[in-house]
């Protein structure tokens, strides 16, 4: 069953082309949806299958026969395929609508769950080379989907993505390569022992710069992110959602939880660099957002802001900044989607990005504008939206351990984050209508409701906090520790 | 009757309140009708109750000594009863008055509550409903206020509003501390002596009760609203209700919750404060050109002479200020109500177009003759019998110094009604009205049963004192002693009435000076006393307002929130507006100046990242 997180989207997206010569919108739209619903079905039922284990391990077997791919699913896992098939299945929804005028719609669904796939693939995978392996997966149909409108920017901007990437990606091979020299193994478990055993600091220390190179830049951390405002403001608002939302987590975050809490274990040296990649992406990311002019970039810096929060909170290490980090992933996760997806909305109705020269559009589209606030705030950590309680929670862990400096910092940048997302409310939905946006009208069905369900989640996660994040952030943060004790003290820094 | 009958008072307004609220506008005559019948029915029971005079009701309500304890004693029903039979004769003047006012509904509601209000305030005998229901006569009297639709309305309600918020916050906090040290907010369980604390909690709660009487320097709102407010409301509330309510409170607090000593410093504080607003008030009163507004200070002037009163702690004077207290709520209520009928027919109070009235308006001009002679103490009125005890009593303290202000008082007092009524109801006919007639009889029945009253008051003063008055002072001077005031009180063969009646002569010359030196306009007569060198000075000054308090603390509250603005929001707002958001655009500004696009740096970016990274982690190492 844990297969099918992978072949389902995969299989999918093989067939949809072929269903495009047939109906070119009704059944990719209808089979998209679909899978994701199946998905969040699947999610349910494997949880309740791995609630009160430890966790589930899966052996493929082809006619009987093992063949030594084994998959995971731990609470970690599994609380990211929830976040992806969620976040998922609002971006489809509201592709019903959007996507309608950028044409071949079953190409576009079918990178979309080819990027799925990747990602689901790599949240379950137990070695390291198939972590490269579902991360190219994922990113190379992020690529096509970035550069899909065909314009000279996308193209552009996709080109930049692919070749820092593709830097990234060598890196990250590198240091694989490296690792199966000096331990001999790749999955998880033998090369965390492997290491342990391992007298060679220094070239460990170079590898885990590798992987922080290759992670930091698929987690657009400062100072890897410069592709990001450049890739995700490109792409169609659903992607961009998607690649915010959801990609940069995946592969870059959860990727580098894996690999150094659980694999490498994670090390005071370890420890302070990633804090301090995520504070300076917090700080610097939320300074360039607020210089920006078009929303998408505006939204796209922020997400390099937020990640700065989400690792800062992980790379604390203490099982309170874990579950804080984890949580404000899954926030953000929600929010960003929603305020991209809105983005889209607006593109749509006015066709520009520029802030300043929409105004007043609240009048016209209420829905949106009160949508768009909701997941601003969110973000901004406004109580009692879900954004306040995950900073919240990484500001009382940092202060617990004792981090008052970036616990003050953190609250200072959560200041800045406000501002910019006022910016955003007040130019584009407040004070008086442009003259030129009189005619415009609220987005179409699917959109409103894909929008309206992020909002709706943003408020409920954030009024039953206590509930989601025992439900389903806990048993996460509970894996990664887990992971990261028995991780500890195999290396010697 | 059983005790929960008490609640009556209380609660029979208020449901008669929200009936007039109910009915719908256009209907005429319903509102009248119910509001006068309402008004009987209340002056019945206030009646009853004044035969019974002991009943008591309580039930438990917050804890902690929080009770709704309603007590009926002699004087709570003294003061029921008047606030029934003036309730009565504002509902019947309003009949008329009042008909054509646009919000006639919220009028009636608001008499209504106001009623309630002060019945409950008098009734209870626990601190925290007697507050509450204080408190409520705050939003009534605020609402009364601007049915009187003048431009400065609003304004005007507001002042009265925060005036009085400022007085009762004293008295909730004179309350408190009181709480504090007897430990019980029952009313009847109090009495301590006014030391230390307790002096702080007796002067606070004095605040309370003279600022409700509109005793200076708390009075502020009401000359304004004698312009701004409809008259039938200043006859029912500053002449009348407050009076009653405010006395009463200070003749509690200084009989019965602590014990006034005579000649003690908070006796002769009590005193000054008397002394001063009679004098002042009266000179304020004299130079008015206006009707309404002369009275409106009046209504404050004759306040000093209760204070004065009570003040001196000597039998006689705390009942001459009570028996004070009743007086002025009739002939204020009285000539008010006259200056109302007036306004009624001729459309203006103002003295300079009026004159010559008494032809016209014969009833209006008798009750105002016979209320104006009452207040100037005129014998043998109401006001020349309580007059006189007070001055007996500012004698017996043996401060000479206080009886001589109230004889200043005394003059000017008659000095400025001889004007006003020369003006209205004497000399020639003023050209600017047209030819008037007398007012209905709603309107002038009122006026001379308060006429008549004040006759009967004065010349079978017997019946007031030995009903009203004495009852209350038992228990509070020495067994046996000899507590008949009203065996002399009409005597003038004796020195202090002498003098009384010296007084008003000179006020009588001082006038026909004025009015001969203005060139026989009864207007003008005050002018020598406006004029006068000094006094001028000090009437410019008060003209424009300088010894208002409230304008004083609004301009003293402005002037801070200015500097406030300047110095501490100013310097903060520049801070985040200059010092956060250039520093934060700078940044911004820098950063993006680095986003060039150019892959190169990117790439390079990231290799220096890494670079930093690997050598970090090397250096970590060690």
């Amino acid at each position: 069953m844990v297969f099918l997180f992978i072949a389902l989207p995969l299989v999918v997206a093989g067939i949809l082309p072929l269903v495009g010569k047939v109906s070119k919108k009704f059944l990719p739209d209808l089979l998209a949806n679909a899978v994701f619903i199946v998905l969040l079905v699947l999610v349910f039922f494997e949880g309740r299958g791995i609630a009160g284990q430890e966790a589930a391990v899966r052996e493929l077997s082809w006619l009987g026969e093992p063949l030594n791919i084994r998959l995971l699913l731990d609470g970690f896992s599994l609380f990211m395929l929830f976040a992806v098939a969620l976040v998922g299945f609002a971006i489809s929804l509201f592709s019903i609508d959007y996507m309608d005028h950028y044409g071949s719609k079953a190409n576009f669904y079918a990178l979309f769950l080819v990027m799925i796939a990747g990602m689901n693939g790599l949240l379950l995978v137990t070695d390291l080379f198939q972590i490269y392996v579902f991360l190219e997966v994922a990113a190379v149909a992020s690529y096509a989907l970035v550069a899909f409108g065909l314009g000279h920017d996308e193209l552009e901007a996709s080109f930049k993505y692919l070749m820092l990437s593709a830097v990234a990606s060598a890196f990250l091979l590198a240091g694989i390569v490296l690792i199966f020299g000096v331990t001999g193994a790749l999955d998880f478990e033998s090369v965390s022992q492997g290491l342990a055993a391992l007298d060679s600091r220094f070239l460990v220390g170079l590898c885990a710069a590798f992987f922080i190179l290759g992670f930091g830049l698929k987690a657009a951390l400062v100072p890897f992110h410069a592709w990001l405002p450049d890739a995700h403001p490109s792409a169609p608002a659903p992607i961009s959602a998607a690649l915010s939302g959801l990609l940069i987590k995946v592969s870059g975050v959860y990727a580098l939880t894996r690999v150094f809490l659980n694999v490498f274990g994670l090390t005071p040296a370890l420890s302070t660099v990633l804090m301090y990649l995520g504070i300076i992406s917090m700080v610097v990311a939320a300074l360039l957002a607020l210089g920006q002019t078009d929303i998408k970039r505006m939204l796209a810096y922020s997400s390099i802001s937020q990640v700065g929060y989400i690792v800062l909170g992980i790379g604390l290490g203490t099982p309170l900044g874990i579950l804080g980090g984890l949580f404000h992933l899954f926030n953000h996760a929600l929010a960003k989607s929603l305020l991209f997806l809105n983005s889209g909305s607006l593109q749509m109705a006015t066709g520009t990005r520029k802030l300043d020269e929409m105004g007043g559009l609240g009048k016209r589209m209420p829905v949106t504008s009160v949508t768009t606030l909701v997941g601003s705030l969110s973000i901004a950590g406004v109580p009692p939206l879900n954004g306040f309680w995950s900073k919240l929670i990484i500001i009382v862990a940092l202060i617990q351990a004792g981090r008052w400096a970036f616990a003050l910092i953190a609250v200072l940048a959560s200041v800045l984050t406000l501002w910019y997302y006022l910016l955003i409310q007040r130019k584009a939905f407040f004070g008086k209508l442009n003259e030129k946006w009189a005619s415009v009208r609220e987005a179409p069905f699917w959109m409103t409701v894909s929008t309206v369900l992020l909002a709706l989640l943003c408020i409920a996660t954030g009024i039953f906090f206590a509930g989601t994040v025992n439900s389903w952030v806990r048993p996460a943060a509970d894996a990664v520790v887990k992971g990261l004790q028995t991780a500890l003290g195999s290396l010697g820094f | 009757m059983t005790a929960p009958m008490l609640l009556l008072p209380i609660l029979l307004p208020v449901a008669i309140a929200l009936v007039v609220l109910l009915i719908p506008s256009r209907v005429k005559a319903v509102r009248e009708v119910i509001s006068v019948l309402a008004s009987i029915v209340l002056l019945y029971f206030a009646w009853s109750f004044f035969t019974i005079k002991d009943l008591t009701w309580k039930v438990g309500w917050l804890g902690n000594g929080v009770d709704f304890d309603l007590r009926l004693y002699h004087f709570s029903a003294f003061i029921l009863l008047g606030l029934a039979g003036f309730l009565f004769l504002i509902a019947l003047y309003s009949t008329v008055k009042m008909k054509n006012v646009p919000r006639v509904r919220e009028y009636y509601a608001y008499v209504f509550l106001t009623a309630a209000f002060a019945n409950g305030a008098v009734l209870s005998n626990n601190f925290v409903p007697l507050i509450f229901f204080w408190e409520g006569l705050l939003l009534t009297l605020y609402g009364l206020i601007t049915i009187g639709g003048k431009k400065d309305s609003n304004r005007t309600a507001v002042k009265s509003f925060i005036l009085g918020g400022f007085c009762d916050f004293s008295m909730i906090l004179g309350v408190a501390i009181l709480w504090k040290i007897t430990g019980t907010l029952t009313l009847s369980e109090i009495s301590v002596k006014p030391e230390g604390l307790a002096a702080a909690s007796f002067i606070l709660m004095v605040v309370g009760a003279i600022g409700k009487a509109g005793a200076m320097p708390f009075h502020t709102w009401i000359p304004d609203a004698a312009i701004d407010a409809p008259v039938t409301v200043m006859a029912f509330i500053p002449a009348a209700l407050e009076k009653l309510l405010g006395i009463y409170f200070l003749a509690r607090i200084t009989l019965d919750f602590f014990v006034l000593e005579k000649n003690s410093t908070l006796a002769i504080v009590l005193m000054t404060i008397g002394a001063a607003t009679i004098v002042l008030a009266v000179f304020m009163a004299l130079i008015q050109k206006d009707f309404k507004r002369l009275l409106s200070y009046h209504a404050v002037s004759q306040v000093g002479y209760m204070i004065l009163g009570i003040g001196t702690a000597v039998p006689i004077g705390i009942a001459g200020g009570i028996f004070h207290m009743i007086n002025h709520a009739m002939y204020k209520c009285g000539l008010f109500l006259s200056s109302g009928s007036v306004e009624h027919r001729c459309g203006t109070t103002e003295l300079k177009k009026l004159g010559g009235l008494r032809q016209e308006m014969p009833l209006t001009a008798f009750g105002f003759a016979v209320c104006a002679l009452a207040i100037s103490g005129v014998w043998p009125l109401n006001g020349f019998v309580s007059k006189e005890m007070v001055f007996h009593g500012a004698v017996e303290t043996g401060y000479i110094i206080f009886a001589v202000a109230a004889w200043v008082g005394a003059i000017l007092t008659f000095a400025s009604f001889l004007k006003a009524g020369h003006s209205v109801f004497l000399g020639p006919r003023g050209r600017d009205v047209p030819a008037v007639k007398e007012s209905e009889s709603p309107v002038f029945i009122p006026i001379l049963t308060l006429a008549g009253l004040c006759i009967l008051f004065g010349v079978y003063n017997k019946l007031p004192l030995k009903e009203f008055i004495e009852p209350i002072l038992e228990g509070h001077v020495e067994a046996g002693e000899h507590l008949d005031f009203s065996a002399h009180a009409l005597a003038v063969f004796n020195p202090i009435a002498l003098i009384s009646v010296g007084c008003l002569v000179i006020a009588l010359l001082l006038h026909l000076y004025g009015w001969k030196k203005a060139g026989r306009k009864a207007y003008l007569a005050s002018e020598p006393v406006h004029k006068f060198p000094v006094l001028k000075q000090i009437y410019d000054l008060a003209e424009k307002r300088i010894f208002d308090i409230y304008e004083q603390g609004i301009r003293f509250l402005k002037g801070l929130s200015g500097i406030l603005f300047k110095l501490v929001d100013r310097p903060i707002d520049a801070f985040y507006e200059k010092g956060v958001t250039a520093v934060g655009r700078a940044f911004t500004g820098v950063l993006r100046a680095a986003h060039t696009g150019h892959y190169a740096n990117y790439l390079a970016w990231s290799i220096g990242g890494l670079l930093a990274v690997a050598g970090i982690i090397s250096l970590l190492l060690k």
